[in-house]
């Protein structure tokens, strides 16, 4: 598939650089759907089981199945801070609402995967309409503080009053996956050659689900929609002028990417066959903030690679010894280094690396 | 007991579980209100505020963490909960003016988002810089001496005496504030920079310098709110955030910059508290002892702010141009 997107291109083009080939395809959809698919396809052979590479980075398969969860909630979650300007300091609702509802409706209802997600989605979709309308009533700062707040009622919610279905303090254990459509076990691996790169049916179901989320995110962003979205960060009041909406705009980016976050936080119950109660608490809303700000709030690869590398951090990093126990002092130095100096994060520095090496390559000038 | 003294318990309890987050949210308030800035490191100030107390008031023996494992096994002044709510507070208004001038002066011009996104960070450092220091665990903050034991009182029968103490500081305390912003040159000028900062500056007086102190009395506050809070619970390094919430809570209730509407933020959110808590009335806690938070009780602050918000969007005494 590769071939035929170079092909199609290369005849507009005649003898350009190999360079200027790249530019004119590179945010071409098919181009970041097979560029998505392939990274998605090679990532946990190469984090947990490439030679050399695998033995150094000490990753594990259940990791990058996890990475790829925290990056479909760090794309939604993106759509609305980089993309939108808002920020929510109650994501932790949709990700661990929809992993509750998703638990919950797994073992009273049907386990099949593809229904348990949508449970979860639903949920959080639903849920963010609700949280965003009665958030969206105060803009900029409240926001962010009403977010947190209500984020919160969810989570003492779970801890007790609901705790005959939540399992309270426990977190809800009685998770039941079934196979998918009824005849796949999530559990089993993938047909022979695929299985050295894939491993299990379970990541690519969710690697499925992340590829989704990239294009969709992908869609909405270079849709008038998106533009929209983004004339609201730049001026508010201009949008508003113009005839715009815009408290219904930012309405809806905050129900999409709290639908996002839904499926994330429903893979994770699928995942893990567990909701912790941790899951509500707020510290996760911080944790999808950090993630998203670091990697690089406004692109669309940024969040993903912060959510890889903040797990990376947390999963391995953290069992070495006294870098483990100081992990998270030095991630929030870290943090408030990057907010200060760098604040669109390291796909930020990247990509002003690569716009440095691409103008001394495309010798404009 | 009667009814109307179990309503009379009731109120006390609800007016000392708001006299805290008066005190926090009366200094974040005036922080956004004249300075527009967002401090989300205001819990931090309130955990530094708790555990400087701890180590002032009391010796505290340390069972994990970096501090016990390098042979401080106690540490601790022992100097009395008297010398705390002196010294307290003195120390975390220079933290409160070090941070307006390194910290919060290069975030004014700078998108509301940084200041939170900053601050939040600040707060992680401080929160796992404690955990680091002094390990996870809980500590228990012993009351002072004269504090502690029932009083009696007409109609109510027993009740802490620590409570009634940390109702009459907050008392004070918020009258001393109100005091300074409404009747002095200092709180005067405050007022108009929040109105006018322009206009303010044309007439020839410098904002910096009120803005700082303001600034920093906001920490200060804080700071106290820790000393006085944290013999109520145990104190660990997330006592912060857990107080912060509530207080931004409690900010909206009442309305950003108003100090009229924190303290009836406060009271309205620690009635709240108080009426689910002892919803059967007879499981109110009197005799010392941890508090039986019941769930509903959490839950139901937030349903407050919620109907205020969707009845009066701008807070209860706050005004249309703050937002």
């Amino acid at each position: 598939m590769a071939d035929e997107v170079g092909t199609s291109t290369e005849q507009g083009f005649g003898d350009e650089g190999l360079y200027e080939r790249w530019l004119a395809i590179k945010d071409n959809e098919l181009t970041v759907a097979v560029i998505t698919i392939v990274a998605v396809a090679i990532f946990p052979w190469l984090f947990a089981d490439a030679p050399f590479l695998g033995d150094f980075l000490q990753g594990y398969r259940g990791l990058a199945s996890l990475i790829l969860i925290w990056g479909i909630f760090a794309i939604g979650f993106d759509l609305l801070l980089g993309y939108t300007g808002l920020l929510s300091f109650g994501h932790a609702a949709f990700w661990g609402g929809g992993a509750y509802v998703a638990g919950i409706f797994s073992a009273e209802v049907s386990g099949l995967p593809l229904l348990v997600v949508l449970a979860g989605t639903v949920f959080a979709v639903l849920f963010a309409w609700v949280l965003g309308f009665l958030s969206l009533r105060r803009g900029g700062i409240y926001f962010s503080i009403l977010t947190l707040a209500f984020a919160q009622m969810l989570y003492y919610m779970a801890a007790a009053p609901l705790s005959s279905f939540t399992n309270g303090e426990n977190g809800f254990t009685s998770v039941n996956v079934e196979p998918l459509f009824g005849a796949i076990d999530l559990g089993a691996h993938v047909f022979w050659p695929a299985s050295i790169l894939l491993g299990e049916m379970l990541y690519v179901f969710i690697a499925a689900f992340f590829v989704l989320a990239v294009m969709g995110a992908y869609r909405i962003l270079n849709s008038p929609y998106g533009i929209v979205l983004n004339a609201i960060r730049e001026n508010e009041q201009r949008a508003e002028f113009v005839g715009l909406n815009v408290w219904r705009y930012k309405l809806m980016a905050f129900i999409i990417s709290g639908a996002f976050a839904g499926v994330a936080g429903s893979l994770f119950t699928i995942h893990g066959n567990y909701v912790p109660l941790q899951s509500l608490y707020w510290t996760e809303s911080g944790e999808i903030v950090i993630i998203t700000v670091l990697g690089g709030a406004g692109s669309l690869f940024g969040p993903i690679l912060g959510a890889g590398l903040y797990l990376y951090v947390a999963n391995v990093v953290s069992g070495f010894g006294t870098i483990g126990t100081l992990w998270h002092l030095i991630l929030g130095i870290i943090f408030v280094g990057v907010i200060w100096l760098f604040p669109r994060g390291i796909w930020g520095i990247v990509s002003d690396v690569r716009d440095l090496i691409g103008d001394r390559m495309g010798g404009d000038r | 007991m009667s009814l109307f003294a179990d309503l009379l318990g009731v109120f006390l309890n609800g007016l000392q579980a708001g006299a805290i987050y008066i005190l926090v949210a009366m200094g974040l308030s005036i922080i956004l209100g004249t300075l527009k800035f967002v401090n989300f490191a205001h819990g931090a100030l309130y955990l530094i505020g708790a555990y400087a107390g701890l180590l002032i008031a009391n010796e505290v023996r340390l069972s994990n963490g970096l501090l016990q494992q390098y042979g401080y096994e106690t540490v601790g002044l022992d100097l009395g909960f008297l010398a705390a709510l002196i010294l307290v507070p003195v120390f975390v208004f220079v933290i409160g003016l070090l941070m307006e001038r390194y910290l919060a002066r290069a975030f004014y011009d700078r998108p509301d988002i940084d200041q939170i996104l900053v601050t939040f960070g600040l707060a992680i450092i401080a929160q796992e810089a404690f955990r680091v220091l002094f390990g996870g665990q809980s500590i228990n903050f012993a009351r002072p001496g004269w504090a502690r034991g029932p009083v009696m009182l007409p109609a109510i029968g027993n009740f802490p005496r620590w409570r009634l103490a940390v109702i009459a500081i907050t008392a004070v305390l918020v009258l001393l504030v109100y005091l300074l912003v409404e009747y002095t040159d200092f709180g005067l000028i405050v007022r108009a920079g929040t109105r006018d900062p322009e206009m303010v500056e044309l007439l020839g007086i410098k904002l910096t310098r009120p803005y700082i102190v303001m600034f920093a009395i906001g920490a200060a506050l804080a700071g106290v709110a820790g000393v006085v809070g944290a013999p109520l619970e145990n104190v660990n390094p997330s006592i912060g955030m857990e107080t912060l919430v509530p207080a931004f809570l409690v900010v909206v209730i009442g309305g950003v910059g108003s100090i009229r509407g924190a303290v009836v933020g406060g009271v309205l959110v620690g009635m709240v508290y108080a009426i689910l808590v002892g919803a059967p009335l007879a499981s109110i806690p009197v005799i010392g002892g941890a508090i039986s938070w019941s769930a509903w009780s959490q839950v139901g602050i937030y349903a407050l702010a919620a109907l205020i918000l969707l009845l009066r969007p701008e807070g209860l005494f706050g005004s249309e141009e703050v937002s």
